[in-house]
């Protein structure tokens, strides 16, 4: 490079831009979690009152319990539906790709409170899934299961994420060199061991990607819980809205929050640590270096 | 294409799609009750709907707040993508996390601590903040996106360009900028998508400014009413045209540029590097 100033150095005005808006307010997290409130005001006299009450509450922990089960729960139904939909679209005639990309989008178009209102259309006490049942005779009173249970948030959440998931496993599967997969075939390899010695680890980064992104976007989730999931709703991150805005308790509301983080960053390592040591995601990121 | 992806794919779009289908009936039901079964068509909720002035404002508040959040994000994206895949940048990996630490920490505790954080400082609660926080979100996605393209591209043509005496500028400009067209465009509309969709941030960010969302959400906690869907259905509509226009232009650009090349190929980089 004859200048002294390269491509390189467009990081740092995006560290700037990402540290102000994203890790100073998490100091601030971690700053105002040993303050103490007094009269509706955060005097910053430290005290570990916070921490300690996080650590000896059951309700903290079983919060952030549910939140991981969640995250992960999500995680693997999304995988598990995702993948064959990636592969699918993987084989899809070029110029049907850009059209499959908005059809899988458009519902992430409508706002997080439309996809969770629509569901109470489909799945209510009038809505479509127990007309249909009605209508062929399989129910007599309407399921109540459906709507305002574990359930509801289970399957809302993995509509909400499933395209985040499809994405991540499709970008892997198009890097996928096809001549590989016809090399295994005409090895004498089935279709089905073409897949698993073949494909199947050479998707695992976008799997792994996708895992990730998905527990994150779930194990986070608020509204949906706490709009669609009945008395089961109550979720940690909704603890900590009520704790940072009707209760202004900020130093327990950070305690907490830094609490989720931590959990849900421990057991992301521990699954990307995992996932690195497969032979398939070595061979691809090898390959990438 | 097999028979069985061909079911998937029908299956997944029709588990996509359910709700909105469900919605955008209901919208023109005549009936205030959104029950089955169905009762007649009407169009009388999009009348209401036409009349509402309070979803006329959030409606272009959440556009004003959109616009500049799709092009940060696409400049901010740009920015990450090329220092990311840049030669010679030293703590890469280090790097590429603090760019996806804004996507991996759950919206809702990031903007209670960004919240936290404006109750100290000089910026108050509002649009610009509301801007930043839904840009900061967004600009992973855009930096996955453009870095996807760029690492695949050959960086063969920027040394050649940068042999024939291209400025850095220029190379950028001349050589990679137009390669990058596709990806810039997805990482405004992410920006754009991300920002029109969000309730989260703009809960905890937006202050007196009023988006969509908000309106919507107070509206809907209270109860289910037809004039919301009837307007849902319409903003659903606006941004498919959208994004189906945008697509279809990008198209027959492509197609123009295809059968443009098959024609004096020779003389196009001698206009091209003045």
């Amino acid at each position: 490079m004859s200048l002294a100033l390269g491509r390189r150095h467009l990081a740092i005005p995006v560290a700037l831009f990402v540290g102000l808006g994203a890790l100073a307010p998490l100091c601030v997290l971690v700053v105002f979690s040993v303050f103490t409130v007094d009269d509706f005001d955060l005097v910053p006299d430290l005290s570990g009152r916070a921490w300690a009450e996080l650590v000896t509450s059951g309700t903290y922990r079983h919060l952030i319990g549910k939140a991981l089960l969640s995250g992960a729960a999500t995680a693997v139904i999304t995988a598990i539906i995702g993948y064959p939909v990636a592969l699918a679209l993987a084989r899809l005639p070029t110029a049907w790709k850009g059209v499959a990309v908005v059809v899988l989008l458009t519902p992430l178009y409508t706002g997080e409170i439309v996809r969770i209102y629509a569901w109470r259309l489909v799945l209510g006490a009038e809505g479509l899934v127990n007309a249909v049942l009605e209508g062929l005779g399989l129910v007599d009173e309407p399921l109540k299961v459906l709507l305002f249970t574990p359930f509801t948030t289970g399957l809302v959440l993995t509509y909400n994420n499933l395209p985040f998931m499809v994405l991540s496993i499709w970008v892997s599967a198009e890097m996928v060199d096809r001549r590989l997969i016809e090399a295994a075939r005409d090895l004498g390899a089935r279709p089905i061991e073409a897949f698993f010695k073949v494909v199947l680890p050479l998707t695992t980064p976008g799997l792994a990607a996708g895992i990730f992104a998905v527990f994150a976007l779930a194990a986070g989730e608020m509204l949906t819980p706490s709009l669609l999931g009945g008395t089961a709703g109550a979720t940690a991150m909704a603890m900590i809205d009520s704790l940072f805005g009707t209760a202004y308790d900020w130093p327990m509301a950070s305690a907490l929050a830094l609490g989720l983080l931590a959990a849900l960053f421990g057991c992301a390592s521990l699954a990307a640590f995992l996932i690195l040591r497969l032979k398939g995601a070595r061979a691809v990121l090898g390959r990438a270096r | 294409m097999t028979r069985t992806a061909l079911a998937v794919l029908a299956a997944a779009t029709v588990f996509l799609y359910l709700p909105l289908v469900v919605l955008a009936v209901f919208s023109f039901n005549d009936s205030a009750l959104m029950a089955f079964p169905l009762s007649g068509f009407t169009l009388k909720w999009y009348a209401e709907l036409a009349a509402n002035a309070s979803f006329h404002s959030g409606f272009v508040t959440s556009f004003l707040v959109a616009q500049p959040v799709g092009l940060l994000t696409m400049v901010i994206g740009l920015m990450a993508a090329l220092a990311l895949t840049a030669p010679g940048l030293r703590w890469r990996l280090a790097f590429g996390v603090m760019v996806l630490v804004p996507f991996l920490v759950p919206k809702s505790v990031l903007s209670i601590a960004q919240a936290m954080l404006l109750s100290r400082v000089f910026l108050d609660r509002g649009a610009l903040a509301l801007i930043l926080a839904q840009t900061l979100v967004a600009v992973p996605f855009a930096t996955v996106l453009v870095s996807a393209v760029l690492v695949r591209l050959d960086h063969r043509l920027i040394e050649a360009a940068r042999d024939l005496g291209a400025t850095p500028w220029q190379s950028f400009r001349l050589v990679l900028l137009p390669q990058l067209k596709g990806a810039l465009a997805g990482a405004f509309s992410v920006g754009v998508i991300l920002s029109l969709a969000d309730l989260t941030i703009a809960m905890f960010l937006a202050g007196r400014t009023q988006p969509l969302s908000l309106i919507v959400a107070s509206e809907f906690r209270r109860e289910l009413r037809p004039d919301l869907n009837a307007m849902q259905v319409a903003v659903l509509a606006l941004t498919v045209l959208i994004v189906v226009a945008s697509e279809s232009y990008r198209r027959l650009r492509a197609r123009r540029r295809r059968r443009g090349l098959a024609v004096p190929a020779a003389s196009r980089p001698v206009e091209a590097l003045p």
